[in-house]
């Protein structure tokens, strides 16, 4: 038993507790004693564990950022399957295809499951003695790395993971905590705060009569899907709400739509002035507008909003008509609005429409403020990839630890991260498959999968209050030589802190983390109680209050679209796959199996193009085409696909990967690397739908593996068959 | 096998089944609702079925020769009638999760010439793994395509270690030569039906759960027991008018939306589909 005496100020910090809650937890301990819990194993079983009988265990699912709780059903000491938490407020039972496999990473027959040193230019296995001897002499209590001369990239992070990373860089006086995600939303969340005065707030999908979603597959793969999808199936019941979609290219929230408007790419923002301008016809709007916003949008009459967009003038007229009508509604957005050079300012046009609409306060909300802010999620951006790699290219950055991101397969070829990489003396990567990126660094540890490894998350979409979700082992490790991510950074931390010595693993550091923070909770339960009950429950809920929405005009202007050139004559169009992602779960052959559903092609990339633009250039499926943007070009085979504007085409993301194993390797082409260099005027962020591309056939045609047919329509069959929806008696079915 | 003795046990089978009141005085029939205005596409039961039932990943090329082993599969349409009659898809696409339709009188069933397609007493058409020959007869009769051969020895390929520690213990893992299909996750309705008996009481409405019920974030899938009339699926489908022993069912109410798909062919399906909704004045 090791005991140890901080004062409360640094015992505070260490464990991640401040703001709010540090006043709150104000129960005065000064030390506490670790170590001395264990993690039961199958050699003693407990007396409800039978062989033949699966048990349940309380969790919380990682493959994206949502948080959903889950269940592992556990049966001789093996995890089998992931059900949804009842529990949790968030998932609600539910589960969606991406968390189901989270089980195949953790089974992959392609983990990575000893150290790796990177030795003449190839990486070979060395023991974890090695491994933690060379951390020691680079990182350990004698390393002279200082300030940012030490950097962290990793995906986004929540919980007490990210607490204990940054207070790792702290050892060395380094902010350099880098945050990057692929997929960012920070340019959409941006404008949010400028006109909202709050970057996600919380929608109420239920309570909408009308959603008008600018390109937001909230149901696919937005910020929190399974919550989403829950809310939408309230949404569809009596008095059932409608749904209006207009988006470049179709996706599964759009095929949901009960009318979806093809537009041209990124003139969202300009189609928003033109409902605003129509809306404020309205006389209950008369003399009380802001010269501001008349100013902004008294040019954008439905005849010149239609030239601009593609969207007929009686379409605009229709749908403005239809918000007004049809109140409270929700206006929504995803990347295919802020995905361009203009994008804040598009985003920012949109949520105009939330506030001449009246929403605010009644379909849209603040988020309740979180008590222990060092725990929410930290935003990933491109722009913080791209500071990082100057300082990798000038060779401040000394030392780069790398984890839950992979820069090399994801990051545009004109950022030549992979070239920076090569400045930096001495790279960590911890993963739990050898990805592009590790495949670069100097070091590669091996992780515990997400079904092995203690942890606490926080989710960034928090619809029901606050939560603290917890993930636990949900079976004994696979590999001896797997370790946690926590487990590692403290044996670097208790060499370079006192602070650490009391806590022998990161287990007893969570334990004491959670359980210090009991107060806020309002919990009476003794600190073991309370510790097993979170276990048990698999989340611990805080009734936060939703705040309110600002109302600020300030930050609106007006977009401007870019026209096609003729060398480029396509908008080029990444859609995001909710089941691959950035194309970190590409490894995973249940979803790489796993039709697309729009396309019902698995196992590959294709290119995405309208039927008629097809006939016109005459491609037939499975010809194969060359997209050349400004930065480069990649092959794959044309999709004939109606949901798509004409002048569009479109790749999802997520393939061509050259390493991370025998499943994502081999498969398709990686778009991230004909992205052209267009960056949001406002954020700096990579404008990922802002890329042209001409098209050339190759000649060559192959076949597309599909689930559908040689035909796609209904033949006059009723398979599908479509009821209006004023004829329906949703009120009276059970 | 001569073609009159087929055509004749047909013809037996025909007489037989499905009847008035048929599951009166059985303790269970499984069934379900899908409720097509609520399903969103999402493909979350299509991934809880491979995790449940030890689905083979068969990869890009056997896929491509139509060697699919996914028991549930979301079809996707453009429009309705003989074509796509707009340039877009104006009012969505059309999800359709197709998985077997469990039929009282179902086409599979009496072409097997070895008895290893049979209904239950449960009025499941089930699929005796050890009896199957491989003629693939019942694929070839079955309207829906939603069963599936095992073409190859997928437990040799298909889980390379340690993937197959993922693999259910309750279900067997097929191979080659067999014909495979949706059970109702009848792993799971055995193991809760015998949990009942031995309690003595038949299982409570919601009790058990298929997987892909039980992922479905918009809970689209409704499955419960028609014979016990106070079941949530019992009362959506008297509801929505529609008789597990009718082929042409007496509809009188306005604004129902429940439909069996090619109910036309006479194969008495044990899955009622909701009809997809639209506000065609948006």
């Amino acid at each position: 038993m090791i005991k140890h005496t901080m004062d409360r100020r640094d015992f505070l910090r260490v464990l991640g507790i401040s703001g709010a809650a540090a006043t709150l937890a104000g129960c005065g301990n000064t030390a506490i004693e670790s170590g001395v819990e264990e993690v039961m194993s199958y050699v003693h079983p407990q007396d409800f564990v039978v062989p033949g009988i699966g048990v349940f265990y309380a969790s919380t699912c990682t493959q994206c950022g949502s948080g959903c709780g889950i269940m592992g059903k556990v049966r001789e000491g093996r995890v089998l399957k992931l059900e949804g938490n009842p529990e949790s407020g968030i998932s609600g039972g539910k589960i969606c295809g991406l968390g189901q496999a989270a089980v195949q990473a953790h089974y992959n027959p392609d983990r990575l499951h000893t150290p790796m040193l990177n030795m003449d230019g190839g990486l070979v296995p060395i023991s974890w003695d090695r491994a933690s001897q060379i951390l020691d002499e680079r990182l350990g209590a004698k390393s002279s790395l200082q300030g940012d001369q030490i950097a962290f990239l990793s995906g986004g992070m929540s919980g007490h993971q990210r607490v204990l990373l940054e207070n790792f860089l702290d050892s060395y006086g380094s902010k350099q905590h880098v945050c990057y995600d692929a997929l960012s939303d920070a340019t959409g969340r941006a404008a949010t705060k400028a006109v909202l005065g709050t970057e996600q707030p919380l929608w109420d999908l239920s309570k909408s009569r009308l959603i008008l979603s600018f390109g937001s597959d909230f149901l696919g793969n937005g910020v929190s899907p399974v919550y989403m999808a829950r809310e939408f199936a309230k949404f569809r019941k009596a008095p059932r709400g409608t749904l209006i979609q207009i988006e470049p290219r179709m996706t599964l929230t759009g095929g949901n739509a009960d009318r979806w408007y093809p537009i041209k790419p990124g003139t969202e923002g300009i189609l928003a002035l033109g409902i605003a301008h129509d809306l404020l016809q309205h006389p209950e709007f008369s003399g009380s507008v802001p010269q501001e916003v008349l100013d902004l949008v008294k040019n954008y009459d439905r005849e010149t909003v239609s030239d601009i967009t593609g969207i007929g003038a009686d379409s605009v007229r229709l749908i403005a008509a239809q918000l007004w009508n049809n109140s409270p509604s929700l206006v929504v957005a995803g990347p295919a609005v802020y995905g361009h050079a203009y994008g804040f300012s598009n985003m920012a046009a949109v949520q105009l429409l939330n506030i001449i609409l009246g929403n605010r306060g009644k379909t849209l909300q603040g988020q309740a403020e979180h008590p222990f802010p060092q725990m929410t999620p930290t935003p990933g951006t491109y722009r913080a990839l791209a500071e990082l790699t100057q300082k990798m290219q000038s060779g401040q950055c000394q030392a780069l630890l790398i984890t839950g991101t992979n820069p090399v397969f994801t990051s545009p070829s004109q950022l030549a991260f992979s070239e920076a990489m090569k400045k930096v003396p001495f790279k960590v990567a911890m993963v739990t498959h050898l990805d592009e990126t590790a495949g670069q660094c100097d070091l590669v540890l091996p992780l515990l999968s997400a079904m092995e490894d203690f942890g606490t998350h926080v989710a960034d979409y928090q619809p029901e209050g606050v939560e603290v979700l917890i993930q636990q082992p949900l079976m004994e490790k696979l590999y001896p030589d797997t370790r946690g991510f926590g487990d590692i950074l403290l044996d670097v931390l208790r060499k370079r802190k006192a602070d650490y010595a009391a806590f022998p693993d990161y287990y007893s550091y969570l334990k004491a983390a959670v359980v210090k923070a009991k107060p806020v909770f309002q919990s009476e339960e003794s600190d073991d109680r309370f510790w097993e009950t979170a276990l048990m429950k698999g989340v611990i809920k805080w009734q936060g209050k939703t705040t309110a929405l600002e109302a600020k005009l300030g930050a609106l202007e007006v977009p401007n679209p870019r026209e096609l050139s003729t060398d480029y004559p396509f908008y080029f169009i990444p859609s995001i796959r909710p089941d691959m992602r950035d194309g970190r779960h590409a490894h995973l052959p249940w979803l790489q199996e796993s039709p697309e559903t729009m396309t019902t092609i698995v196992w590959d990339s294709w290119v995405e193009i309208h039927p008629k633009t097809a006939a016109e250039m005459q491609i037939k499926e499975g010809d194969v085409l060359v997209l050349q943007s400004a930065t480069g070009s990649i092959q794959a085979k044309a999709y004939l696909f109606p949901g798509i504007q004409p002048d569009t085409v479109s790749m999802p993301l997520g393939q061509g990967h050259t390493q991370m194993g025998r499943y994502a390797t081999g498969v398709g082409a990686n778009p991230y690397k004909i992205m052209d260099a267009v960056f949001d005027a406002h954020t700096g962020e990579l404008a990922l739908h802002a890329t042209r591309v001409a098209i050339r056939k190759t000649g060559d045609n192959q076949m597309v593996v599909k689930d559908e047919g040689p035909t796609n329509v209904q033949h006059g069959q009723k398979l599908v068959a479509t009821l209006s929806a004023d004829q329906a008696r949703l009120s009276q079915e059970i | 096998m001569s073609l009159s003795n087929l055509i004749q046990n047909w013809q037996m089978f025909r007489t037989r089944r499905p009847y008035e009141d048929q599951y009166k005085d059985a303790p269970y029939k499984w069934a379900m609702v899908i409720d097509l205005d609520t399903c969103i596409g999402c493909n979350a039961c299509t991934v809880a079925c491979y995790a449940e039932n030890n689905l083979a990943v068969v990869g890009k090329e056997r896929f491509g020769k139509g060697q699919a082993m996914h028991w549930i599969r979301i079809e996707r349409y453009w429009g309705e009638g003989e074509e796509m009659k707009t340039d877009f898809p104006e009012r969505g696409a059309q999800y359709l999760p197709m998985l077997c339709q469990q039929c009282e009188a179902a086409p599979c069933e009496p072409v097997c010439p070895v008895g290893a397609t049979h209904h239950s007493a449960d009025g499941l058409n089930t699929q005796v793994y050890n009896r199957c020959v491989g003629s693939r007869y019942c694929s070839a009769n079955c309207p829906y395509k939603v069963r599936y051969f095992n073409w190859w020895n997928y437990p040799e390929r298909a889980w390379p270690n340690p993937l197959e520690l993922q693999l259910n213990p309750d279900v067997t893992v097929r191979s080659k030569g067999v014909m495979e299909k949706c059970t109702f996750c009848m792993q799971r309705l055995r193991a809760g039906m015998d949990k009942a008996k031995t309690d003595g009481r038949i299982l409570a409405d919601g009790e058990v759960l298929t997987a892909c019920a039980q992922a479905c974030p918009t809970s689209a899938i409704t499955f419960g027991n028609l014979a016990d009339k106070k079941s949530k699926v019992a009362r959506m489908w008297k509801k929505q008018q529609v008789d597990l022993a009718k082929n042409v069912q007496d509809k009188t109410e306005e604004g129902i939306r429940g439909y069996r798909v090619l109910e036309e062919l006479n194969t008495y399906p044990s899955i009622v589909y909701l009809e997809r909704l639209r506000n065609f004045a948006a």
